[in-house]
């Protein structure tokens, strides 16, 4: 770790002394010959250039090759040199020593590299597991910045982080050095890292936390001691904690609706069975009833009055569950025909005193919906047609589709709806005068329209050519 | 004479559609939930099951799926859900039909001797089975349709005496799709719905308006004998 490295000032002078040192104790053994003098100083100056590396290395490399010919080649105590190949060995020794001290001081400055890399690997895998562990950001956070301080080997590190609307509030971290808020503000902005000097020394170094594109915020590291990749790798892994972090919470709270929507969504269930039973006890009974004695109009407007009170309990279940926002739909992919045949197998009693008509001129359409909802509002346009119509008419039903629409009707040959009330009949409650005597509850179009809507279609009502209404619901196709 | 085990927690349940069975002529017992059914089922044996769906203790899916366990008797289902997916549930647990409340008499009457017409026939049930102007030759692989001869793919074949081995039982897409295909992977409904329509076009006469290959909307389809 670079932290623990050896100032290089201090190598230069230990290196010429560890050289002189070593010279005085080959002295002390008159009978070595030049050749071992000259392999052993080699290794001194071996040993130095590992230790202090380059620089001192040279220097060394240089000291050694004068003090052997200074005290061991002849004539001795003076840098002459009488022998010529003495001159070529000295400039061996000189070009050996220089390569030693440079291979070893590159190995020992690789070596380095590579241990700090290790250190730095572990720092970020010990801070990766103790980020992941925290699903909570006010723990994440609180020690995010003494855990960054301790990997980084910094003085000091503080972290701003972005709100929801991209406002930078700073977090509380106890330091007494100011943090350059225009800096913090800018690297935001930017996204690119600055370091600056400090005036007590050292540096200040601001690093954008990354959320995929965007940044949740700032990192602000004074007096760094490692590089400045790992401060950078800190400030993405700190990106992706806070990122886990929001996407626990997201998934947390959507568990939590999802519960309370089941609940509701069971009572319903529940409160549908409750009222409905007592319903079906008294139909039946009287279907015995009427079996066992004789069939009379009583009996049969009784069971009428039973199923009309049933269909009102449907469309208020309807509207309690569109309501409360637990009708979500469930969408796949569907043809237009299929809607059509299950919405007419469901009403086929409300259509009973009808001539039914369909005509499916693009019955392959294809449409994403809950298909339950859609049939419930396609069946809410069928009875529709079936009470303001009269008796024996013809209902016709049809789809048809354009580029990028299908197109689901109703047509009936009644006295339709005036054009000025066309949209207010999809209000709650709302009937017009026409329409007093016919049973109903002025629920069923709100209820239709809202389905088709969920499902990212529209309902209208306009006039039939037939000249009565034209129920009509679009859809956006699902194969084009 | 057949017998039918009621099971309802609802004493006027019970007592509307026991009336209605024993004026039928069943012979009918009754039960308040899931646990009293399968003791009496223990005890003798019944020709159907109806039951209602949300009881105490022991709700009718739970029930479904216990006697499907043991036991291959007809389940008609009393429910009040609209809901598609609760009826495919129900029917892919092995229930065999559903009636929503409130039901009518004849239409309940309708479903229970459909599903007690399947119990009779079993049991050396000839390979030829015949219907309306249909007649088919399981053996032979042959259907005759007013007497001419019908070309099926093995498919369209295989569909069909899929839906011909329980009369009057609502099959959901599901069930279909591993009964004819083997498997419900890479199979879809869409699949099954061009091979039925096809089928529909070889053996109704008004393809449109189906007798007896009847479509339950989102759950599956249902072979009619009757009109």
């Amino acid at each position: 770790m670079s932290s623990t490295r050896r100032p290089r000032r201090w190598g230069y002078p230990a290196a010429v002394l560890l050289v002189i040192a070593a010279i005085a104790i080959l002295r002390l053994f008159p009978n070595l010959t030049e050749a071992s003098v000259a392999l052993l100083l080699l290794l001194v100056v071996f040993a130095c250039a590992w230790i202090w590396e380059s620089g001192p290395g040279v220097v060394a490399a240089v000291a050694a090759t004068l003090g052997f010919n200074f005290f061991f080649i002849p004539p001795l105590y003076t840098l002459t040199v009488e022998d010529p190949r003495n001159v070529t060995a000295l400039l061996v020794f000189l070009v050996s020593a220089l390569l030693i001290g440079r291979l070893s001081a590159t190995n020992r400055e690789r070596l380095r590299l590579v241990e700090a890399e290790r250190a730095d690997l572990a720092n970020m895998t010990r801070l990766s597991q103790a980020f992941l562990s925290d699903t909570n950001q006010e723990s994440l956070l609180g020690v995010a910045a003494s855990r960054l301080q301790g990997a980084l080997g910094a003085d000091a590190v503080r972290i701003a982080l972005a709100d929801d609307q991209g406002e930078l509030a700073q977090a509380p971290a106890a330091s007494e050095i100011p943090v350059r808020e225009d800096l913090v503000e800018l690297v935001f902005r930017q996204g690119n890292s600055a370091v600056v000097p400090l005036e007590s020394g050292g540096t200040a170094m601001y690093l954008p936390i990354p959320i995929g594109l965007k940044r949740a915020g700032v990192l602000v590291v004074f007096g760094l001691r490692s590089s400045e990749r790992m401060a950078e790798g800190c400030a993405v892994l700190l990106g992706l904690a806070l990122e886990r972090e929001r996407f626990v919470r997201m998934a947390r709270a959507a568990e939590e609706t999802k519960t309370s929507e089941q609940m509701k969504s069971t009572l319903l269930a529940a409160l549908a069975h409750d009222l409905k039973t007592p319903i079906a006890t008294a139909r039946a009974a009287i279907e015995n009833w009427a079996a066992e004695a004789r069939p009379s109009p009583t009996s049969q407007l009784a069971t009428e009055q039973l199923q009309a009170l049933t269909r009102r309990i449907s469309e208020l279940m309807e509207v309690v569950r569109v309501d409360s926002g637990i009708a979500g739909p469930r969408r796949e992919v569907v043809t237009c025909a299929e809607i059509i045949e299950a919405a007419v197998t469901r009403f086929r009693d409300a259509l009973a005193g009808h001539s039914l008509s369909v005509d499916a001129a693009s019955p392959e359409v294809l449409v994403e919906v809950d298909p339950g909802q859609l049939t419930e509002a396609l069946g809410h346009g069928l009875e529709n047609a079936a009470r303001y119509s009269g008796a024996g008419t013809e209902i016709r039903v049809s789809v048809t589709a354009d580029e990028g629409r299908a197109f689901l009707q109703v047509a009936d040959k009644g006295s339709g709806v005036p054009a000025a009330d066309r949209e207010r009949v999809f209000e709650r409650f709302v009937r017009l005068p026409s329409s007093a005597g016919i049973p109903g509850t002025g629920l069923g179009l709100n209820i239709a329209r809202s389905l088709v809507r969920m499902n990212g279609g529209e309902l209208t009502l306009s006039g039939a050519p037939s000249g009565g209404t034209l129920f009509q619901i679009q859809l956006p196709r699902a194969d084009r | 004479m057949s017998r039918i085990l009621v099971v309802d927690d609802e004493a006027g349940i019970r007592k509307v559609v026991r009336d209605a069975l024993e004026r039928a002529a069943y012979e009918v017992d009754t039960a308040t939930d899931g646990q009293a059914a399968l003791l009496a089922l223990e005890e003798r044996v019944f020709d159907l099951v109806i039951t209602d769906l949300a009881m105490p203790h022991m709700g009718g899916l739970e029930l479904v799926q216990t006697i499907r366990r043991t036991s291959a008797v007809p389940i008609l289902v009393l429910t009040v859900r609209q809901e598609e997916r609760e009826k495919v549930r129900l029917l892919d647990a092995g229930a065999d039909d559903y009636v929503t409340k409130p039901f009518g008499v004849g239409e309940l009457l309708a479903r229970a001797r459909a599903l007690l017409r399947r119990k009779e026939a079993r049991g050396g049930a000839p390979a030829l089975s015949q219907w309306g102007n249909i007649e088919v030759d399981r053996d032979a692989r042959t259907v005759r349709k007013k007497g001419d001869a019908v070309h099926l793919t093995p498919t369209e074949f295989s569909l069909l005496t899929t839906l011909l081995s329980k009369p009057g039982a609502v099959w959901t897409h599901r069930q279909l799709l591993a009964a004819v295909w083997g498997t419900t992977a890479g199979v879809t409904n869409d699949t099954l719905r061009v091979h039925m329509g096809s089928l529909r076009r070889k053996l109704e006469d008004d393809p449109n308006q189906p007798r007896w290959i009847l479509t339950e909307p989102w759950v599956g389809y249902r072979f009619s004998p009757e009109d």
